[in-house]
């Protein structure tokens, strides 16, 4: 049942909208901090989840459990959704948190599914409050932005409809029996001529949520003009949802068609890792600049899910965690600046260290952390998604350690751009309070320790009931352990 | 173990109590703790290394683990540690020489408003460097090798307000990040190949492979290249000269005598895979002779003291791995032990006369200060003669080891470079030693200032001093120290240190004697500056080490930029073309509006045509 809660507890910030204004933020607070004790909950017992006969007559299901692959993402989004609210502005309206609050139950309703149409019913409730959140309060532009969101990611739900109710359907037909379970599906074949056309619909799918290369049209102006905390949200939490899915349902159900397709998929991803990587290397704007870093790093996240090896697959998920960790943590730091400074450009931005030595310190360390430095989180996940790399296609494994090397110069430029080297003295500068440094700790702290101790992580990804991926994985590779 | 948990912990302890309190610490107390720290990690380095040699010659190793690093995908990855002979003498040498300067540093440093952040950054590098040496599989030395990289960058752009400075730390950053990802596939490729990173698994496991295989030659090629970046070798040096921004103390312990020999442990480290790519092992020894050649003939036309040091740094390191590559293993760790002693000592030395000359670093602003600063002087011509290769001086007997035992392997040519290269490193220390300590003071105001550095600075030199003349017993103690690190798989069997050829030796002195000769006659005789021969030219390209930095340049980071540019120009027409179609739906959507009238009739009237339509289609098919 906490499943259950996880997903249905973020609706009682409908409470917000009863209470006058200035307690919006109490309660929307309060709200996430119950969901994060319900993880806490999950984390000690996972529990059966719940599993409801929803719609008999078409053999669906609604079925929420905590496996592996989502636990750990649950626990990101019930981490990351409390400090979003804790660095929104107090005086923001209940609609923006409640819409806050929706997004993080839809998220955990993705994480959590294990029937197809109930991860697709979640899937597209997180359109609708993004929507809100984008047209509402990303500045005066926010209705187009909301709407490329809206229109690119409704377009990709529409072929994946198409590809829930075919899946389905052909399933039905090999066994006679209508199901949606993910755990049965995966047992289907796929193999006819309408098994590539399934697969390209679902991947364009989870292609623009992520959003993937070159399905990333919605990006810049949702994640430049969109308030920082919401950046955060986005970058942190939404963004895995694409890539997630990938795990989820494309390596169970569609394992031929990926093994068949790999190089183009590889080359797809790298393409995709290296566009994100030199943008960022020219970037003028902080914001963009970790925007499209982080367009990068889905190219990264894609390449290990896309190498179909065990290795591939567990460094993904750790490094979807560690990556919502490090881009939520980033994000708000740079909003943090540019409250603090009124600027985002890097050319108006340089020796900030001796104004904002704290906040310099905690940019500093989010930065090597974005670029990958081994003791850090973001290493873990790079070194296990190499390792997986390796087996597939070492041309990919030796452009992406050129990424690697590109990513160092671009962050470091970054970070030097706007913290170090002559300062200008005109501008007034705040630095971070301590409920900031707070915040930012543990952020930090939880960055540290999954660098130090992956396998906190890794360790319960394939034993923890294993998902389906791990076991379609080793199942087709003959038992094998890499 | 517990030893090797506290000797790498003490540091790190250190690192963050001051990171945490540095801001309200009273002045002088980062820096005594931080020192007092380091003095107790080189006290248990040594307590471990007694324990060590009290164990039989066959079992001289010292394991350790903490928790699983990670797993999931494979046999698990832990943290683990181990000590043996090889570590034990780089521990030695990271604690006593690394103890020495930060003694030194709270002189140097002791008025710099920022100095808790020095010492928890000084310390922050033991703790890397430590956990580098002391790993015991190469995943945990990967993480110290590139937190030793983190510190290093931090302590570059110490001062971070110098543009200078910023920039240095970024290039040594980025040039490092090269470094670490050969590495990192490198060891990837390892683990897929043997399903362990831990050295006696992997060891063991290479001692069936058979030498000169494509893999083994690629994986040694990889880790080579971590490192080639690592200890500036060519052509990846471009960043170690710039690492001089830092503070003197810093280039001393990080960029001179511990950090940039990372690469000479890692390679002995992996003498049983060396051992399986002979061709690697040759092209590392042609690489480090060629590095020594070309670094001293550019050390030649420095003028500023810390640059000519540096690539002096890069020339030395060069020696270690022609060493290494012709299997000469304990010539190379004993060339890495004088080194540490004499090029700490020329770094502090030089720093003492930057302080006294209120930062100046240009040689021409110096000059005639052996009177002013009679102990630095005469401790910094102590360096100089053992760098030059002088008989009776630690760095004579390191430098003939390498040069003999590559004689009498066979390598003529490695050797003909080497000894040459001696000769030019006697000129060029001499023109430094000479136009910094001798002759007539070229800046007047300057040399009025100039006064001996406080006992706090000249005592860890003096000590460096002591070592530089008494450190050549170590090489016959390492012989039989180093022996169960390299007797234990196949390819250390050329490790131990033998006397080449007396007419080697001869020729290399002699050279060495030459060079001084010239240095004096030049510098002293005739009184030139330190902008002689620099100043049109090729000297000016020697200046600028041949055009190194600009061959970079146009070859990797302007190419980046452009594709950075061009990808830039492509992005925004993609957005805006998405746009545009978007627009194009919305505008055909508009043009569909008038048929939505809201009038049913017209509703049914349409559907009325379209069932007729579909009707008269299937009636025709029947």
């Amino acid at each position: 049942m906490q499943v259950f809660g996880l997903v249905l507890v973020p609706w009682v910030g409908l409470l917000g909208f009863l209470f006058p204004r200035a307690w919006a933020k109490a309660i929307a607070l309060i709200v996430s901090l119950v969901d994060l004790a319900l993880f806490v909950t999950l984390l000690a017992h996972t529990g059966p989840g719940v599993n409801w006969n929803w719609i008999p007559e078409l053999g669906i299901h609604f079925h929420l459990a905590a496996d592996g692959l989502g636990l750990f993402l649950v626990g990101l989004s019930t981490v990351l959704v409390p400090a979003v609210i804790l660095a929104s502005p107090r005086a923001e309206r209940p609609a923006y948190y409640f819409w806050i609050l929706v997004s993080e139950s839809a998220a955990l309703g993705v994480f959590l599914a294990q029937d197809l149409v109930s991860f697709y019913v979640f899937w597209e409730v997180v359109l609708i409050p993004i929507f809100f959140l984008l047209s509402g309060w990303a500045g005066e532009n926010g209705h187009a932005t909301a709407l490329r969101w809206l229109i690119m990611n409704l377009f990709g739900s529409f072929f994946m409809l198409i590809g829930v109710v075919a899946v389905g359907m052909i399933h039905q037909t090999q066994t006679g029996h209508l199901t949606f379970q993910l755990a049965s599906l995966a047992a289907t074949n796929f193999h006819g001529a309408a098994g590539p056309w399934l697969f390209i619909a679902f991947l364009v799918a989870f292609m623009i949520k992520a959003p993937l290369w070159p399905l990333h049209g919605w990006m810049p102006s949702a994640y430049g003009e969109s308030p920082p905390p919401v950046t955060a949200l986005i970058s942190g939490v939404l963004s895995k949802l694409g890539v997630f899915g990938m795990l989820r349902v494309l390596v169970p159900l569609f394992y031929p068609q990926m093994r068949a397709w790999e190089p183009w998929l590889i080359a797809l991803a790298a393409v995709g890792l290296v566009y994100g990587a030199v943008i960022a290397l020219r970037g003028r704007d902080v914001k963009m600049t970790a925007a499209y870093a982080s367009l990068s790093h889905m190219g990264m996240i894609s390449l290990g899910i896309f190498s179909l090896t065990t290795a591939g697959a567990v460094g993904a998920t750790f490094y979807m965690v560690a990556h919502g960790l490090m881009a939520g943590g980033l994000f708000l730091l740079l909003g943090w600046l540019e409250r603090g400074t009124g600027s985002r450009a890097l050319s108006g931005l340089s020796g900030l260290n001796r104004r904002l030595p704290r906040l310099s310190a905690w940019f500093q360390l989010f930065a090597l952390a974005m670029l990958g430095l081994p003791g850090l989180a973001g290493f873990a996940g790079e070194y296990m998604i190499f390792q997986g790399l390796i087996r597939a296609n070492v041309a990919a494994a030796v452009v992406a350690g050129v990424v690697l090397i590109v990513a160092s110069w671009y962050m470091i430029r970054l970070f030097q751009g706007a913290m170090q080297s002559t300062p200008r003295e005109e501008a007034a500068a705040v630095d971070l309070n301590f409920g900031q440094v707070g915040l930012i700790g543990v952020l930090a702290a939880l960055v540290v320790l999954l660098g130090v101790w992956p396998a906190a992580i890794t360790g319960h990804v394939g034993t923890l009931r294993p998902s389906p991926y791990h076991v379609v994985a080793l199942v087709r590779q003959g038992g094998s352990a890499q | 173990m517990i030893t090797l948990t506290e000797i790498i912990g003490l540091p790190l302890l250190g690192a963050a109590t001051l990171m945490v309190f540095k801001t309200i610490l009273p002045r002088r107390t980062a820096g005594i703790w931080a020192t007092l720290l380091i003095g107790v990690a080189f006290a248990l380095s040594v307590a471990a290394t007694v324990h060590l040699a009290a164990l039989p010659a066959g079992h001289r190793v010292v394991t350790g683990s903490l928790f699983t690093w990670t797993t999931g995908f494979g046999p698990s990855i832990a943290w683990r540690f181990y000590l043996d002979p090889l570590a034990a003498v780089w521990i030695l040498i990271i604690t006593g020489v690394g103890f020495l300067i930060h003694v030194y540093s709270n002189g140097y440093m002791g008025d710099d408003p920022d100095v808790g952040r020095y010492f928890a950054e000084l310390n922050l590098f033991i703790f890397s460097m430590l956990l580098l040496v002391l790993a015991g599989n190469l995943l945990i030395l990967l993480i110290g090798w590139a937190l030793v990289g983190l510190s290093s960058y931090l302590l570059i752009g110490f001062w971070y307000e110098r543009a200078s400075a910023v920039r240095a730390a970024k290039k040594a950053l980025v040039v490092n990040t090269v470094g670490d990802v050969g590495i990192l596939i490198g060891i990837v490729l390892l683990y897929q190949h043997f399903g362990t990173l831990s050295y006696p698994g992997l060891f063991s496991a290479l001692q069936h492979a058979a030498p000169g295989s494509a893999f083994f030659t690629w994986v040694a090629i990889l880790l080579y290249i971590g490192a080639m970046a690592k200890s500036a070798q060519f052509p990846l040096h471009i960043w170690l000269a710039d690492a001089m921004e830092g503070p003197t103390p810093v280039s001393a312990l990080i960029h001179a005598a511990t950090m940039v020999t990372a690469g000479v442990y890692f390679m002995a480290r992996l003498y049983p895979l060396l051992h399986l790519a002979p061709g690697v092992a040759a092209a590392i020894a042609a690489i480090g002779a060629f590095t020594a050649l070309f670094a001293a003939t550019v050390a030649v036309f420095q003028r500023d003291i810390k640059r000519a040091l540096a690539y002096s740094t890069v020339s030395q390191l060069g020696y270690m791995f022609l060493a290494v590559g012709i299997g000469a293993y304990a010539a190379g760790v004993f060339h890495f032990v004088t080194h540490a002693f004499f090029k700490a000592l020329l770094f502090l030395a030089a720093g003492s006369v930057i302080h006294a000359l209120s930062g100046e670093q240009d040689m021409q602003k110096m000059g005639g200060l052996f009177r002013k600063m009679p102990v630095t002087a005469v401790s910094f011509l102590v360096a100089t003669l053992a760098i030059s290769g002088i008989p009776g001086f630690a760095g004579y007997f390191s430098k003939e080891a390498i040069l003999g035992q590559a004689l009498l392997e066979g390598h003529a040519l490695l050797w003909a470079v080497g000894a040459f290269t001696a000769g030019l490193t006697a000129f060029y220390m001499f023109r430094v030693f000479s136009l910094t300590f001798l002759g007539k003071p070229r800046d007047e105001k300057l040399h009025q200032h100039a006064h001996e550095a406080p006992l706090v600075m000249t005592i860890p030199v003096v000590i460096l001093g002591a070592l530089c003349i008494f450190g050549d017993v170590l090489g016959g103690w390492l012989n039989s120290w180093l022996g169960p690190t390299f007797d234990t798989y196949a390819g250390g069997a050329t490790y131990a240190i033998r006397s080449g050829p007396v007419w080697g030796t001869a020729v290399a002195v002699l050279l060495a004697l030459i060079g001084i000769g010239a240095a004096i006659v030049l510098y002293v005789r005739q009184g030139k500056g330190a902008y002689a021969g620099n100043e049109r030219g090729a000297g000016v390209l020697g200046l600028q080490a041949w055009g190194s930095d600009a061959v970079w340049r146009w070859a990797a980071v302007v190419p980046f930029q452009a594709l950075g540019d061009g990808v830039r120009r492509v992005n925004v027409g993609f957005v805006r073309a998405l746009d545009a179609v978007a627009g194009e739906v919305a505008a055909f959507s508009d043009d569909l509006r008038p048929i939505e009238t809201g009038q049913i009739r017209r509703y049914v009237l349409a559907m009325m045509m379209g069932m007729v339509v579909v009707l008269a289609y299937f009636l025709v098919r029947m």
